[in-house]
């Protein structure tokens, strides 16, 4: 009974966080990997899943569930589409790829570089004394951050950030607003 | 309250998943039944007739008689119930052809995604608020320990259903791509835009529950619309509850809205190429999505696992005192076969809805859900935080 309570407890601490995480290696290296476009987008869809698992286990329910609605609901879902409409197939598609190689291999490059910096200095480098909390001071009257993770994100955002959030979402009124007048220009 | 260990409570977390397998295979298969006979007496016609009783013996006797009494047999109600365990045999035995020119392995997992997808959303939906049953004391591990009525009643379960409802969209439309056919190609294409554009009202109208609770925990917002809300809530209760369960129609892809194996047009829509268990997991995912939807809707807007629904359950409560001890825990107590009786209900609804109500066209089908839905939800939503704010 002991061994067992040990066995399980050591497994959902840490053994499932890292088997999330491998999916989610594996999920990006089918996407890239892939030949098929759509086989890319299962990979895509398998990586999304797999970071929402690892976002429960670190306890953010609602990052999860967000990232399960917003990119494995909504933003794969249009990618399978563009890519089930366009098919990949004939050799002039093929070419426009192509010639966009050595650009994409020097942003690669410059991206590679900056990402291993910052990986380097959080994982080797020095490590914080407190946890990172953002507004402390938000969370503590009232509820707690574990229990009520919803409640604590939109007192946040409708609270202490409205004016930023707000501004967001006009900003994306105007995207969405642009993308009306594109189609309409282009129809007639 | 004894305390649990990790074990135990894996332990009873696998017995609650068995028990939401048991309830759904219950369920799905009487509902196929329920609906080739109840679509049957609506179209005035037997239904499934083959098997049970016969003209003679016992059920003979009965039979005949109700047929010289000018009437249909009682007996021909519950023919046709052993043609399920046929229907189950055909389809895991029935030879599993895969295309050639298609997609072996999207072949493959879109069922799958599409079955799990469905059943997975039971994770969050609480039965009964509290405890279900607790073990008695000789059961060897868990006696006296209590089970609760949701296997994961988390404090995100509302999104939870939401996210994986979309992820069932893969499914289809991945079924469709990978048949490499056309009339699938256009039944998937078709189901995921009208899928992708009734989430909107669909997630519109159940804000209103959200809004009203404060919660988006399952057993939290169940009997908060159940008991916490006045009597004027009804109203955004009732308009909720039918755009809502308009919206469900179309995500469960049921007959008003039933674009993706519209025959007459495209065959038989995304699962034209599907044959055996893989089409089975198709037909079990519609109808484990319908069990979905109607526990939704009876958690949300019909009262969960109180009696009354829209909310009378909290305004008739404190007149009903004087009733004696037994009648009041029946009347006021939440019980986990209401909820159950109230899903039972809404599926007979959404078969009735099929015997009545012809298809829309695909035009229709998006102009429903964009020009009329969506504004009507947005109208309920303010109509809802006005009772809100005068609570």
């Amino acid at each position: 009974m002991e061994q067992l309570e040990y066995l399980f407890s050591t497994l959902l601490t840490k053994h499932v966080f890292m088997l999330f995480g491998t999916l989610a290696v594996l999920g990006a290296g089918a996407m890239i990997f892939s030949k098929n476009a759509v086989h890319s987008v299962i990979g895509f869809l398998l990586a999304m899943l797999s970071i929402a698992g690892a976002y429960l286990c670190l306890r953010a329910e609602f990052l999860a569930m967000a990232q399960i609605l917003v990119y494995a609901g909504g933003i794969v879902v249009l990618f399978l589409f563009v890519v089930m409409l366009v098919e990949m197939t004939k050799y002039k598609e093929r070419k426009i790829f192509q010639t966009q190689t050595p650009l994409a291999l020097v942003v690669v490059l410059i991206s590679a570089v900056t990402f291993l910096g910052v990986f380097l200095k959080t994982i080797f480098g020095k490590s914080a004394e407190a946890a990172l909390t953002l507004k402390p001071e938000l969370t503590a009257d009232g509820f707690n951050a574990a229990t009520h993770n919803v409640q604590a994100v939109s007192r946040g955002l409708f609270a202490e950030y409205l004016l930023p959030f707000e501004i967001l979402s006009v900003i994306l009124l105007v995207a969405l607003v642009g993308a009306v007048v594109l189609a309409k220009s282009e129809r007639g | 309250m004894p305390t649990i260990s990790l074990t135990q409570s894996l332990l009873i977390s696998l017995i609650q998943c068995v028990l939401v397998v048991v309830f759904i295979f219950v369920v799905v298969p009487l509902t196929v039944f329920a609906e080739r006979k109840v679509l049957g007496y609506l179209q005035q016609r037997l239904g499934s007739t083959r098997i049970a009783g016969s003209h003679t013996g016992l059920t003979g006797v009965l039979n005949r008689g109700m047929w010289t009494l000018g009437k249909v047999p009682v007996f021909s109600y519950f023919r046709g119930l052993p043609g399920l365990v046929g229907d189950v045999l055909k389809m895991l035995l029935k030879e599993d052809i895969v295309p050639a020119k298609a997609d072996k392995f999207v072949f493959w997992i879109a069922p799958a995604i599409s079955f799990v997808a469905s059943v997975v959303v039971f994770a969050t939906i609480s039965f009964v608020p509290g405890t279900f049953f607790t073990f008695p004391h000789w059961v060897p591990v868990l006696g006296g320990l209590p089970v609760t009525g949701g296997i994961a009643d988390v404090n995100v379960g509302l999104l939870w259903i939401l996210g994986m409802a979309t992820v069932g969209v893969y499914g289809i439309v991945l079924a469709g791509w990978a048949s490499n056919s056309k009339y699938p190609l256009l039944g998937g294409l078709r189901s995921a835009a009208q899928m992708v554009s009734y989430e909107v009202p669909l997630t519109l109208s159940l804000l209103v529950p959200v809004l009203i609770s404060g919660s988006l925990k399952f057993s939290e917002m169940s009997k908060a619309m159940a008991l916490d809300v006045p009597i004027w809530a009804v109203f955004p209760q009732l308009f909720g509850f039918l755009i809502y369960l308009t919206c469900g129609f179309a995500e469960t892809n049921r007959v008003p809205f039933d674009m993706p194996e519209a025959e007459n047009e495209l065959v038989a829509g995304f699962h034209t190429e599907y044959s055996g268990m893989k089409f089975g997991f198709f037909y079990l995912a519609e109808y484990v999505n319908m069990t979905v939807v109607s526990a939704m809707a009876a958690g949300f807007f019909l009262g969960g696992s109180w009696l009354l629904p829209f909310g009378l359950q909290g305004v008739i409560n404190p007149y009903l005192t004087w009733l004696p001890s037994w009648l009041l825990t029946l009347l006021c107590e939440p019980h986990a076969a209401f909820f159950a009786l109230k899903i039972i209900f809404l599926l007979f609804v959404f078969i009735w809805v099929r015997g009545t109500i012809p298809r829309y066209r695909y035009d229709q089908v998006m102009a429903v859900a964009w020009k009329y839905l969506i504004p009507l939800t947005l109208v309920n939503l303010v109509l809802a935080a006005a009772v809100r704010l005068a609570m």
